[in-house]
């Protein structure tokens, strides 16, 4: 191998530490709010306790009485996996119809699908608000779950649609062939081929819900205000609460950047709708 | 049973007319094989008959009944695909099951079934793995099997050989046809590859453009090709297609000769050319022919071997009686 | 067979979806955008709720076409965007090309290098304007006092110290001032998604053809020659992926400006739009056309571009 030849001694060397280097900084924020959420709010801010400090989950222990923490984590959980769910029901149908009998319009609709999520969010700001108030949902978990299945339902149709594509045509031929229906199609063939596609389209789409922070910290109040929300309101400790502030903030990423790890291959092909794979 | 009439099939894609208007009657029993170049919709026309595609116009009839708006698995027609198509989740025994399943027969039907397939394709040991760890020629026998049990009056092959390599390709070509004589069920094959239409075909069915151009039995096709495409197509090497003066000789506007039935001489003969390229196999040899004045480059087939070498003068001699002469609208002339 | 109903009917509720949420509120904003609509107007309270009669033709548009405001919220949304393009295509490619090779560790340091990616964007905002950013309690703070007692303490040593006693004390630099508000929500974007720029470079690069390359490096390509005409030509979908993808998302960057520092100095489009919201409708509504015509010039730009290789 020509490419191994020529790797001198430094590169051997420089490349891998250059590599931990970048990893490094780049994860050293998240790093820190983790360090920091085991700091008391006193410490937080002494220098002299910037590394070595006595550890407390008093933080964490505190979470409910100071942020009314698993409020917010219970309405982020029901409208993200309520929409996420909502969205592949909607989705799946749409995307195999899609992939398996494309008409001449297909193509169309995928791309004016997509054109739809660059549609401002903020130009349908008040009609949403006026909508909603006058329709009696605003700040319910109904609007949220509405509002997240919207705004991502063309890039879950557009993941699926890309997965749906790599199964071979044939097989869902030979399905018809061997006596199934469209629903048996589904269910027989394409849900357990595809199980991989959709299981990572839905991670992504529980991402997305969960991250979402313009419609749901516009839309609610406080019934149905999700961890955005909550984080958004405390914007501007003043210094005073890095500590408590470091802990919520922790609760609210940590077990998305964890689900996160487990798709990152899904996610290259999804969010670039298959054309990197 | 398996009789299957074509009448007046027509498929339109968008602008393009792929099949015009075509009739094509396949008796019970019957071996036929659709063979032309990529793109002259032979494949387009066994999924019509199959079901899986739409006819533009026209009715296609199996029995005697009308199945023109018949969902393909009502058809009573199994069919193997070129990429095998099995399902790859499911075992390989669930994948022989899985039509039986959806026709609602009983398990223990279901499994005599199973072994009596497994045990005449040899895949007896391998009823439990799936597709993935099987090879080509065995994924093959897996998708003849599920196409076997269902009884089908007829069986639909498209391309089934063309993912194997040469090697296998000869040696699932006779298991095909062996099975065929066993089943003596009606079996229709698409293929390009002309050997494989002339070595299983009770009648080869020859398409160009959608366009049936001839149907006919392998030596009809050989010995009296309706036209020069046909001529061109059938047969292997390639006829050699003269033009021109020579061709009025024999009062034509063209006249071909198979290599085959050209003989050849290093001292004298009809023509003159010069050796550009031997092929040697052995059983044949191949002889490619330039400068003859009469086409870019002539073919000649000789039995054994001969001593022939790069920019040799050699000469060529036809067999009259097996000229073939076409008209200007490339038709035999009889 | 002949029938279509099925696949039809499959794709109806999907289509119908979108389109009512496409069509409706955009069509109310239309509608806002044509009519004297304020919400707290004591004088004419006839303009509070939305009708007719309080036609206004395209006196919103003008409205907020002589407004400084609405300009410099196109300037905030172009700066910001491009910068945050510009900085996480370099930065991606670079680290894509950095990670690619093998070494000890490379899994951990591709899942180090993509969780800010999961990062929920307010935490992201909160996290930098507050526990790295702040000028006095932040680490930027930190990190500066730090620097000024090491050379006040140099000051006095022997020998050098007249060296250091020329050197000034250092300040902190306050994110959420106007000059530098836009600078913050820059830095914060940009950490967030260059991850996202590695990864789908990456595996991008994983997909480059190495018999090409052998035959490059046969031909006497050099390193640089290797990347120059191999791997960045084989990067550029990629590139325009990243670019589309991340346009869509930036255009309506919104909580990261709110939480810098509501708006002051880094208002972008949305929230100038959000600004109008809370009173005037109809000023809101006729800038959220202007956005919208700006997303679609954006978006026919990028459809052409990208939509071409998505459909391969």
């Amino acid at each position: 191998m020509a490419i191994v030849a020529e790797t001198t001694k430094f590169s051997k060397f420089a490349w891998p530490i250059l590599a931990w280097g970048v990893a490094l900084i780049f994860f050293f924020p998240i790093f820190w709010m983790v360090l920091t959420s085991f700091k008391t709010d006193a410490d937080a801010v002494k220098p002299e306790f910037l590394l070595w400090f006595t550890p407390t989950l008093e933080n964490y222990a505190n979470m409910t009485d100071n942020y009314d923490y698993w409020r917010f984590a219970t309405n982020s959980i029901i409208t993200s996996v309520s929409a996420t769910l909502l969205t592949l029901i909607v989705g799946v149908p749409c995307a195999y119809a899609m992939a398996f009998d494309p008409s001449r319009g297909t193509k169309d609709i995928l791309m004016w699908m997509l054109s739809t999520k660059m549609l401002p969010a903020a130009a349908v700001l008040y009609p949403m608000i006026f909508l909603a108030k006058g329709l009696g949902i605003y700040d319910t978990h109904f609007l949220v779950i509405m509002v997240l299945c919207l705004i991502n339902l063309p890039i879950v149709i557009w993941m699926l649609f890309t997965y749906f594509k790599d199964i071979p045509k044939d097989i869902i031929e030979a399905g018809k062939m061997d006596g199934l229906n469209t629903w048996g199609e589904v269910r027989e063939i394409l849900i357990p081929l595809a199980w991989g596609g959709i299981a990572s389209t839905a991670l992504l789409a529980f991402i997305f819900c969960w991250n979402e922070a313009y419609w749901t910290v516009r839309l609610t109040t406080i019934d149905a205000a999700t961890l955005s929300k909550l984080i958004e309101g405390n914007r501007a400790p003043e210094g005073l609460f890095f500590g408590r502030l470091s802990a919520v903030s922790t609760a609210a990423v940590g077990p998305i950047v964890i689900l996160g790890w487990f798709c990152q291959k899904q996610l290259v092909q999804g969010l670039t709708f298959g054309a990197v794979k | 049973m398996g009789r299957i009439a074509l009448n007046k099939v027509k498929k339109v894609f968008g602008d393009v007319e792929v099949i015009p208007p075509l009739d094509l009657t396949i008796d019970d029993g019957e071996f036929v094989v659709f063979v032309g170049p990529s793109g002259c919709g032979k494949s387009t026309l066994l999924r019509m008959i199959a079901g899986l595609e739409d006819l533009t116009a026209g009715a296609i009839e199996i029995d005697d009944e009308d199945v023109t708006e018949v969902p393909p698995s009502k058809r009573g027609l199994a069919m193997v695909f070129q990429s095998y198509a099995l399902y790859p989740h499911m075992t390989v025994r669930k994948n022989i099951a899985f039509p039986m399943r959806m026709a609602g027969i009983d398990e223990a039907t279901q499994n005599a079934k199973i072994d009596a397939a497994a045990k005449s394709l040899n895949l007896t040991d391998y009823l439990d793995r799936k597709p993935g760890q099987l090879s080509g020629g065995q994924r093959q026998r897996v998708a003849i099997g599920r196409a076997i049990v269902r009884e089908p009056a007829a069986f639909l092959f498209d391309e089934p050989l063309s993912n194997l390599d040469a090697a296998l390709r000869v040696g699932m070509r006779l298991e095909i046809m062996e099975l065929h004589k066993k089943l003596e069920t009606t079996m229709i094959y698409v293929t390009h590859d002309q050997v494989e239409a002339m070595t299983m075909a009770d009648k080869i069915v020859v398409l160009q453009a959608g366009v049936i151009e001839q149907v006919g039995s392998p030596l009809e096709l050989y010995h009296t090709p309706r036209n020069k495409f046909v001529a061109g197509f059938i047969g292997s090497p390639k006829m050699n297609l003269i033009e021109g003066a020579e061709a009025e000789k024999h009062g034509a506007a063209s006249i071909g000769i198979r290599p085959e039935h050209l003989t050849v001489s290093k001292s004298e003969g009809t023509w003159k050319g010069r050796v550009g390229v031997a092929e040697h196999l052995g059983s044949d040899t191949f002889i490619h022919v330039h400068d003859t004045g009469l086409m870019d480059m002539m073919t000649v087939r000789i039995n054994g071997d001969i001593d022939a070498r790069h920019g040799d003068t050699i000469y060529l001699s036809p067999q009259v009686d097996q000229i073939h002469r076409f008209d200007a609208q490339d038709l035999r002339i009889a | 067979m002949a029938n279509r109903t099925i696949p039809r009917l499959l794709q109806t509720p999907a289509v119908l979806l979108l389109l009512v949420w496409m069509l409706v509120p955009l069509g109310m904003t239309l509608f806002f955008s044509f009519i004297r609509y304020v919400l707290n107007n004591l004088r004419r309270p006839e303009w509070t709720s939305p009708s007719i009669e309080n036609w206004r033709g395209f006196g919103n548009y003008k409205f907020v076409w002589n407004q400084d405001g609405f300009w410099l919220a196109i300037q905030n949304s172009l700066l910001i965007v491009c910068s945050i393009l510009f900085l996480t295509v370099i930065l991606g490619v670079l680290i894509a090309v950095l990670v690619n090779r093998s070494f000890p560790g490379r899994g951990i340091v591709r899942v180090l290098l993509i969780s800010p990616f999961f990062v929920m964007p307010a935490v992201n905002a909160v996290l930098w304007i507050n526990m790295i950013l702040d000028p006095v309690l932040g680490l930027q703070g930190i990190a500066v006092g730090g620097i000024n007692e090491v050379i006040a303490g140099l000051r006095n040593a022997p020998l050098i110290g007249g060296f250091f006693s020329l050197w000034p004390e250092l300040n902190p630099i306050s994110f959420r001032a106007t000059q530098t508000s836009a600078y913050a929500v820059i830095m914060m974007v940009t950490w967030q998604w260059t991850p996202f720029a590695v990864l789908i470079f990456m595996t991008s690069l994983q997909s480059e053809d190495q018999q090409q390359k052998e035959a490059a490096i046969l031909d006497g390509a050099g390193r640089w020659s290797q990347f120059r005409f191999l791997t960045l030509p084989h990067l550029g979908r990629p590139i325009a992926i990243v670019v589309m993808i991340q346009a869509i998302f930036h255009l309506s960057l919104y909580a990261e400006i709110e939480i810098v520092s509501r708006g002051n100095g880094n208002k972008n489009l949305p929230y100038f739009i959000g600004e109008l919201a809370n009173n005037n409708i109809g000023a809101a509504s006729a800038t959220g056309i202007f956005a919208v015509i700006l997303a679609n010039i954006v978006a026919i730009f990028l459809l052409r571009m990208v939509g071409k290789t998505l459909m391969e």
